[in-house]
């Protein structure tokens, strides 16, 4: 079945079965390898994605359900060469240690700042539920804050 | 008098009744399958056939009386902190939508159904009686304003409901309980309960 | 020869077997610095310039999140005289001849390459300028360098275009270090090197490996321990969408299609016969996993402590658990291999780059240079992938096809076929003297292997070494002042793999003997701080162990017995390779929860190479060690290992984070010692002291439980 959708800004048709997760859409079919694979099961979190703006698990979503959608991956969220506020706050706390769960964070964490702009510890405690082996949660919690303070002033 | 709003009169009328004839007599007024105190299993009155199905922990799970809906047939609270949100779809970065979609995946082993989402706390059913639920299901100030009609509607038709029927595989594969009464019985006794004048035993 | 006739004379005399060896073997295991292993001569080898003027640095070591790249980068540059933004850190291939003879583990990189890095960039930085000389004519001793520019007078050469002229470098003895108080990059807070990378979802993980026609490969593992493969009955999945080939060796079967999904589908279709033996179950892991049950070793021994501990009265006793611990990293395990008629190369995510060829080697029927492994960075190690026999699984099919072919675990598969953080069982005895300090004190483990079985270690290290030192690492009394004291391993060998996670069995042994030196201080009405310090010897290792303490007690402000605030504190110490870790937590109970608010974390790994990765380490060290404390237990039903996927198997998330981690680095000795694994130890003990102190509850299994 061929499936239309918008993915960072670029529209692509791909010919898959409609039931495939995203995630292997994404991953295998586009090439864009920044989404991972770490559960399958939507429990890790690994395989964030954007649609329409909002948080999404791909390895838990059809991709019949993308047709016509605003798909946004890691890839994505930066504009060019500027980095995303999120991806700035992330270097600067110098957050990631092996790094293979931080882009789900970081597409948890730009999907939070769009709604609650300067997010409470609690609010970060709800919303970031991804599963961190190396346990970076610490540095991530201040990148957080970071990424909103960064987001205020551009505005 | 509107023909509708005499309607309306009559059946709170029988209902109000019956909840005399319950509290006095402790027998369901005015219904055609009044179960004796030794039920036999195989005829089981519509009210029962019902609130089985509704009282299965898994329609329970996501009617929580708290901040959290919970999963699973053990109804342990629902994994990750998932928790009910400002407007009952969940928060910000983890809505129910992250995860669920309008059907099952059998990939991820989550269940999908339209409108996948925790139930008002007006309609909160954890810790309820059957009895206790029923009356909630028919209060409208609990039940976002529904007429009997509608009540019977929602719990027929609405496929966030009848998704108990097809609720699809767990994480490794395991299809999931269905509920203990097929569903078109379901279906039928609902109806006939209605038909009947809705009526809510003491228990 | 003579050597191994040698050793062999010795076994069969069993001359070194005996007791009084191994306890002196276990004793230099417990304090011996790992030699790097692999050329350390070669500048060339390690080093490639390119024209551009960028140093490619060819590391043996893999990185895991470790910081190893960094540590290295800034090593080389300050030996190679070149701005650290100038060079790149890559994986090296076996193909390059660069290998590690051993691993990447054991929090030894950085302290196994200190010297031999800093040689081999100075050599390297030597070679450069000779060659330099030879093009300007001009004497070696005229040249300056600065940021890969030589500089003679008015001439200047980059280090890229000296390499241009080079046919054959000439290696010239290793030239005088500098000191390292000169050095611009060791010592300070670097960003790492692979942050950007890792920031724009660069596809650099071994999952990320894709080439041109690449197939999907999924193999079908056991579910149930023990369980051997036997036949399958591959009809179904012989004809289903996407199916390429089926492929049945004598010890499993695969399917590879044209899609990851495809071949997911395809497996689920495959009917396989197994040998199952037994169907166990939890009781039963547990009643081996008994102090009594297996071998004993004693592994350390000072005076008269089994004696004395015999005593009918004034023994003080106490009995700790740990569970079985899954790895959860988040990359599976797999690779993307490609075999052609007398090639392989396969890119995985390895601690084993050098074992992992050999097997695929072998069981192609190939010599190793026919093998190349290309290493990717690991999406997590923490041990799971210090031996990686799926780099076969994926050659085979690869051959099979004739078609590059990804094959990774999913995540069930992890769980169920991990090599586990063995569970364990303590008995700790201890007599008081009259003075409240402890006269005699006895720690028994019993654990499933870390060491034995794991094929990175030769096995003539079994018979020799009796005791496991994985397994009792963390497990020796640490506190030298004691008059008398014993410490017994007890090896158990499991029906399920277990093997190394990080920091052995430093975890759970510091647990138990952290846990139990705050019970005698308590009995003994003393401060759990100054109890310590006072039975700490007076040599190097107890004088830093003392130093970590006081940090440590002094920046938290350490006070014993519940606070003001409704907190209390608790306090726990030990030494892993050398490398002292103190760590006072703040705790509260809330909702019947254990929260932990505050770590204050005193290290002392020597020389710091990169203090801001140090602390990075303590930082996830602490977290996942609490993880692995509060939170995580595999148990065994019906005879498979559960549960399987992350929730069920609870781990900590950011909600469990503490939001405050406050490290402390020392610098007992002038060389780079171990970060990785050492601040793992006191965590859990700490929570449970505080625990005690503020419900009473001696918590004595992991993960800690309020009742």
């Amino acid at each position: 079945m061929k499936i239309t959708f918008q993915i960072n800004g670029i529209v692509q048709t791909v010919d898959t079965d409609e039931n495939t997760p995203l995630l292997w859409v994404i991953r295998d079919l586009l090439d864009l390898k920044g989404t991972k694979f770490g559960c399958g099961k939507a429990a890790c979190g690994a395989c964030t994605i954007h649609v329409n703006g909002e948080a999404v698990r791909s390895c838990s979503y059809a991709a019949k359900l993308a047709a016509g959608q605003h798909i946004t991956t890691i890839e994505g969220l930066a504009a060019g060469e500027e980095l995303h506020p999120v991806q700035q706050a992330w270097l600067e706390e110098i957050v990631p240690q092996c790094g293979y769960c931080q882009p789900g964070f970081m597409m948890a964490t730009a999907a939070l700042l769009e709604k609650i702009p300067n997010p409470t510890d609690e609010d970060i405690d709800a919303n970031i539920v991804n599963v961190c082996r190396c346990a970076t949660y610490y540095r991530m919690r201040k990148a957080i804050h970071r990424a909103a303070a960064i987001k205020n002033v551009n505005q | 008098m509107t023909r509708n709003r005499l309607a309306t009169v009559f059946v709170l009328l029988v209902m109000t009744l019956a909840v005399f004839g319950l509290a006095k007599s402790g027998l369901p007024a005015a219904a055609p399958f009044a179960p004796t105190p030794a039920a036999d299993q195989s005829v089981a009155d519509p009210f029962t056939t019902m609130m089985k199905v509704l009282t299965h922990q898994r329609c329970v799970n996501c009617h929580p009386a708290g901040d959290r809906p919970m999963q699973g047939e053990d109804s342990h609270y629902h994994n990750f902190g998932v928790r009910r949100g400002p407007d009952n779809h969940g928060v910000a970065a983890l809505q129910c939508l992250s995860c669920h979609q309008r059907e099952n995946n059998d990939y991820s082993g989550v269940p999908g159904a339209p409108e996948w989402s925790v139930a008002p706390l007006s309609m909160a059913w954890e810790g309820l009686s059957r009895v206790e639920i029923a009356h909630s299901m028919l209060n409208s100030a609990n039940n976002g304003g529904r007429s009997l009609a509608e009540v019977v509607k929602h719990l027929t038709e609405h496929e966030l409901v009848l998704w108990a029927w097809n609720p699809g595989v767990d994480a490794d594969g395991v299809p999931r309980e269905v509920p203990p009464v097929p569903k078109a019985e379901y279906i039928a006794a609902v109806k006939a309960w209605a038909a009947a004048g809705a009526v809510i035993p003491a228990e | 020869m003579k050597a191994a006739v040698g050793v062999g004379v010795l076994l069969g005399t069993g001359y070194l077997t005996r007791p009084v060896w191994r306890r002196s073997i276990a004793g230099m295991a417990n304090t011996a610095d790992a030699p790097y292993v692999g050329d350390t001569k070669t500048p060339p080898l390690w080093f490639e310039v390119t024209a551009d003027n960028e140093i490619i640095l060819r590391s043996p070591k893999v990185e895991m999140g470790q910081g190893t790249f960094t540590g290295l980068a800034q090593i080389a540059a300050d030996e190679l005289e070149v701005a650290i933004e100038r060079i790149k850190v890559v994986h090296a291939a076996t193909a390059s001849g660069n290998i590690d003879g051993f691993s990447t583990g054991g929090s030894t990189s950085i302290s196994s390459l200190w010297m031999p890095l800093r040689e081999l960039a100075a050599t390297m930085r030597e070679m450069l300028k000779n060659e330099a000389a030879k093009i300007l004519g001009v004497d070696v001793a005229a040249l300056s360098v600065a940021d890969g520019v030589i500089t003679a007078g008015e001439r200047t050469l980059t280090y890229g275009e000296v390499v241009k002229e080079v046919k054959e470098w000439d290696i010239p003895a290793v030239p005088t270090l500098k000191e390292v108080s000169t050095y611009r990059y060791v010592g300070q807070p670097i960003p790492r090197v692979d942050l950007k990378d890792k920031v724009i979802g660069a596809p650099i993980f071994g999952m990320d490996a894709a080439l041109p026609d690449m197939l999907y490969g999924a193999v079908v593992r056991p579910t149930a321990i023990g369980a051997k493969y036997v036949s399958a009955d591959t009809s179904r999945a012989e004809g289903m969408p996407g199916v390429v080939k089926v492929v049945k060796e004598k010890d499993f079967v695969g399917v590879v299609a044209t899609s990851q999904v495809a071949a997911d589908n395809a497996k689920k279709a495959i009917d396989v016969t197994w040998d199952i033996p037994k169907t166990w179950e939890l009781s039963d892991i547990e009643a081996m996993i008994q102090v009594g049950q297996g071998t004993p070793y004693v592994i350390q021994k000072e005076g008269r402590a089994a004696s004395i501990l015999e005593a009918e009265e004034g023994i003080i006793t106490a009995e700790y658990k740990s569970p079985i611990g899954a790895h959860a990293q988040m990359e599976p395990n797999g690779a993307v291999a490609h075999v052609t008629a007398d090639q392989a190369t396969v890119w995985i995510s390895t601690q084993v780059v050098g074992l992992t060829r050999e097997e695929v080697a072998d069981r192609l029927g190939f010599d190793k240079e026919q093998v190349n492994i290309q290493p990717t960075y690991l999406g997590g190690g923490f041990g799971r992938r210090l031996h990686t026999p799926n780099a076969m699984q994926a050659a085979v099919m690869s051959r099979a096809v004739g078609k590059p072919v990804k094959c990774f675990f999913d995540r069930k598969e992890e769980f169920q076929n991990d090599t586990f953080r063995p569970p364990t069982h303590h008995v700790l005895k201890a007599k008081l003297a009259a003075d409240g300090l402890i006269e005699a004190m006895e720690h028994n483990v019993s654990s499933g292997d870390v060491m034995f079985g794991s094929p990175i270690l030769p096995g003539i290290l079994e018979p020799i070494v009796g005791a496991d030192v994985g397994a009792w690492r963390g497990g020796m009394i640490q506190y030298g002042k004691i008059p008398h004291y014993r410490a017994v391993s007890w090896r158990v060998k499991l029906p399920f793999a277990t093997s190394w996670w990080r920091s052995l069995g430093l975890l759970a042994n510091t647990f138990a003997i952290e846990s139990f030196m705050d019970e005698l201080a308590i009995q003994a009405g003393k401060d759990p701080v100054q109890f310590r310090l006072d039975q700490i010897q007076d040599d190097l290792a107890g004088r830093r162990l003392q130093a970590v303490i006081k940090a440590a007690a002094t920046r938290a402000n350490w006070q014993d017995g519940v606070l003001p605030n409704g907190r209390a504190m608790g306090f726990a110490a030990s030494t892993d390779a050398n490398t002292p870790v103190a760590q006072v937590v703040e705790v509260a109970i809330v909702d019947n929860e254990i929260k932990v608010l505050k770590v204050t974390c005193a290290i002392d790994p020597g020389l710091a190479v990169n203090p801001d990765q140090v602390r990075a380490q303590c930082e996830g060290a602490i977290i996942m060690g609490m993880s692995a404390g509060m939170f995580e237990k595999m148990i065994v039903r019906n005879g498979e290992l559960q549960p399987t996927i992350y929730g069920p198997y609870q781990m900590a998330l950011m909600r469990d984070a503490p939001r405050e981690i406050d490290v402390e680095i020392l610098a007992g000795t002038d060389a780079p010692g171990a970060v990785g694994e050492p601040p793992l130890g006191p965590i859990v003990a700490a929570i449970a002291n505080a625990v005690f102190r503020l419900t009473g509850q001696r918590l004595r299994e992991m993960p800690l439980t309020l009742v």
